[in-house]
């Protein structure tokens, strides 16, 4: 079992879109997938169009008064399940706050579930906080799309230094261009930069694509309503080539 | 909670189609697939998947071809393989999670096609408001039995399923069902029921019934059991048909000179002789059967740089083996067999029309039945308590035989006796037994795996075999001695006072 965390500090950049889709292609493989959707704005919840609300909300889902298996939700999609968010997500870091171990907790509540599943994709929320360190602390791939801007490499950087203050080893981290536009002369030299200074980078890149816009329309993964796209397969070769990295 | 009911049967009238316009009426869903398919159930001939609460169906479309293995009770799926054609053995399944699941129940038996029922196949996702699924249904529609229909819920929407299960129920008044009622139902147009046949005895007998009359009840089912193994046997379907036809045999041969004087002496003779030459003729196929089921063993056996030498063994002995079963189906094909089979049928169906009766006729049977056991226990106490550590092998061989004896009556008349007593006296003479059995089938097999040496050696086998087989030949002495030296223990076990006591009570009072 391997847990993926799509993160960046940043909102807007794909991880929600990444989290879905590279889900689903687990799910097809199928490897039995869960979505943990930890942003409150649940919107890998509203792709699988499974209502944003957990019973007992962060409270009691971090107290661990409710099994987390107990929340979760079946998506149309064999192999995929997804844990849904709640408003009250809202205030993740506060209810965080007030256990004695604040960053192992979400290790812990995952724990019963490792037998269940072969990969947990944590939807995480923008920023820096305590919900990110405890997101740190329990995944073993940071998987961070980055949209190819000036200020992204300094996001990057700044990230990369954070893993490292905080001897967070154990964590492997997976950067790739997010909706990366070809046609874009500046998206084409920032991406070829940033490739040469950061080796780590991913070849496969997640073109700007309308189709992928879509998905809010559809509500369901992308390659379930387009099988046959250039974004389908960037989504796959992206896939295979973590797989590779990680298996 | 109460479960909620998952699966229904339509009433027989109701068409796929009118109940997709009924049900449309009251939620909204999709229909996901619709295909012809055929539904084949398998199990192996003496019900052991069934017995275990599974049933196994292979499900195919012109999609796909998956075979399941589905728990009975529950309805859930303990493992699936998608393959187009069904091997007869566990070991020929790819590995995983069916093979092991399929290996543990059915092991040496062949899995067996019970029925096959063609149907058209709907899958239909109940949607919610947000067009999500929150159920999944399937509608088979047969063509020769009532149309049927699974609910399959989903992770976290058990309420949607409890729904709609209340749903088909109340508002659409399909009756509930179980998983295997469309098996069920499938094998009883076929006059069949599961279950049907067990290689273990059932015999109802009224205690006061005449000796004759019990006997003939008796044989009737033995060669009912003889009848049902013999197509299976002569096909060479898998080695159990042979071994349950045998033990059938066996117990015939037990009944006409255990359960004594009830039949004309000269029927008895007559038959008797017939029924040893079955036992003779079927002998060198079992041997070999029982070699080549324990090669895995004799492998295991070896030490780990010998193991790929003993493969010529294996060879060997299949080669035989064909050759030994290609006899046996032919002399149970031949008119010579036929006819004295018949001649005992005949009999069994019409005693009255030979005018001679045993001199024992007209006992009860629980009389005649209490004597018997009485006696062959006291037989096996005498000698068995004469053996010492060195008493001859023949001695150990003799009380064997006599065990079985006593075996078979008590299984004859079980159903006379208290079943809980039963079971016990039965469990301590089955521990004897078991120390016996070994340690003549080992030495049996050390013995003709040293005669097949001999044999292999004419067709200038490498001397690795040679020396595989030796050290086989040597681990076959060594659990030999090993059950010798138990036999001593295991029969004190047997002997002990509780157990005589209560062969006592039972058939001695
Ligand atoms: N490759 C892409 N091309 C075009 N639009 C995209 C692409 N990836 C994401 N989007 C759109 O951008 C918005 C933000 O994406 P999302 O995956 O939700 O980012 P995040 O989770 O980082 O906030 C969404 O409306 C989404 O549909
Ligand atoms: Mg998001």
């Amino acid at each position: 079992m391997k847990i993926i965390a799509t993160y960046n500090i940043k909102g807007g950049v794909g991880k929600t879109s990444t989290a879905v889709n590279l889900a689903y292609l687990a799910a097809q493989n199928h490897y039995k997938t869960l979505v943990w959707d930890l942003d409150p704005q649940g919107a890998s919840s509203y792709y699988f169009r499974i209502k944003p609300k957990v019973k007992g909300g962060s409270k009691q889902l971090i107290a661990g008064e409710r099994e987390l298996d107990g929340l979760i939700k079946a998506t149309d999609f064999e192999n995929l399940d997804l844990l849904p968010a709640d408003f009250s997500f809202r205030n993740l870091d506060l209810v965080l706050d007030t256990r004695k171990k604040p960053t192992q907790r979400l290790k812990k509540l995952l724990a019963p579930l490792t037998q269940e599943y072969d990969f947990i994709f944590l939807d995480c929320p923008p920023n820096i906080s305590l919900l990110s360190e405890a997101i740190f602390e329990t995944s073993e791939i940071l998987l961070s799309p980055i949209i190819p801007t000036t200020l992204s490499l300094r996001t990057l950087e700044q990230l990369k230094k954070y893993l490292k203050d905080n001897k967070l080893k154990h964590l492997q981290l997976i950067p790739f261009f997010s909706m990366a536009d070809r046609r874009k002369k500046m998206h084409c030299e920032i991406m070829a930069t940033l490739s040469e200074q950061h080796q780590d980078i991913l070849s496969s890149t997640i073109p700007y694509a309308s189709d992928i816009e879509r998905m809010g329309w559809e509500r369901m993964p992308l390659a379930a309503y387009a099988r046959k796209s250039r974004s389908t397969d960037a989504y796959q070769a992206l896939w295979q080539e973590i797989l590779q990295l990680i298996t | 909670m109460p479960t909620t009911p998952l699966y229904f049967v339509l009433p027989e009238n109701l068409t796929a189609e009118k109940f997709l316009k009924k049900l449309s009426k009251k939620v909204n869903f999709y229909i996901d697939v619709q295909q012809h398919a055929i539904k084949t159930y398998y199990d192996s001939f003496d019900w052991r998947l069934y017995n275990a609460d599974m049933v196994c169906e292979l499900n195919q479309s012109k999609t796909s071809s998956q075979i399941t293995l589905i728990d009975r009770v529950t309805g859930e799926c303990l493992a699936l393989e998608e393959l187009q054609d069904v091997p007869p053995f566990s070991a020929q399944f790819r590995n995983g999670c069916f093979k092991t699941r399929l290996a543990e129940r059915i092991e040496m038996r062949a899995l067996l096609p019970l029925c096959a029922l063609p149907h058209q196949v709907y899958r239909l996702n109940i949607l919610n408001k947000d067009q999500k699924t929150v159920l999944r249904i399937t509608l088979d529609e047969y063509e020769i039995l009532a149309n049927r229909i699974s609910l399959h819920p989903l992770k976290g929407y058990d309420k949607a399923a409890a729904n709609i299960s209340h749903l088909l129920a109340n508002d659409l008044e399909l009756s509930p069902t179980n998983g295997t009622a469309a098996l069920n139902a499938a094998l009883q147009l076929q006059g069949r029921k599961p279950k049907d046949y067990s290689s273990k005895l059932a015999i109802k007998l009224d205690p006061a019934m005449r000796a004759d009359k019990a006997s003939i009840i008796i044989y009737k089912q033995l060669l009912a059991a003889i009848q049902i193994n013999e197509a299976g046997t002569i096909a060479d379907i898998d080695t159990e048909f042979l071994h349950d036809y045998r033990v059938a045999v066996r117990r015939t041969r037990a009944g006409l000179s255990q359960i004594k004087n009830t039949l004309p002496p000269k029927i008895v003779a007559k038959h008797a002789n017939f029924f040893a030459w079955l036992g003779q003729i079927t002998s060198t196929t079992r041997d070999l059967d029982v070699y080549l089921l324990s090669y895995q063993q004799y492998q295991a056996a070896l030490p780990e740089t010998l193991q790929a030498d003993l493969a010529p063994l294996y060879e060997f002995l299949k080669k035989k083996q064909v050759i030994a079963q290609k006899e046996l189906a032919d002399i149970l094909s031949g008119s010579k067999y036929r006819k004295q089979l018949l001649a005992w049928e005949q009999y069994l169906r019409d005693p009255a029309a030979v005018k001679a009766k045993g001199s024992d006729a007209n006992v009860p049977i629980k009389e005649l039945a209490d004597q018997r056991i009485w006696k062959v226990f006291q037989r096996v106490l005498k000698e068995g308590s004469a053996i010492s550590e060195s008493s001859p092998a023949e001695t150990l061989h003799d009380l064997r035989k006599t065990c079985k004896k006593l075996r078979y009556l008590m299984e004859f008349f079980q159903d006379m006796y208290p079943a809980k007593d039963m079971k016990v006296l039965l469990r301590a003479l089955k521990g004897l037994q078991s120390v016996l059995g070994d340690f003549q089938d080992y030495e049996i097999q050390e013995n003709n795996i040293k005669h097949f040496s001999a044999e292999m050696m004419e067709d200038n086998i490498a001397s690795d075999t040679l020396l595989a087989m030796g050290v086989l030949i040597q681990y076959l002495d060594t659990m030999k001695c090993t059950a010798r030296n138990d036999f001593a223990e295991q029969f004190s076990r047997f002997k002990q006072a509780q157990n005589q006591a209560q062969f006592k009570t039972l058939f001695n009072r």
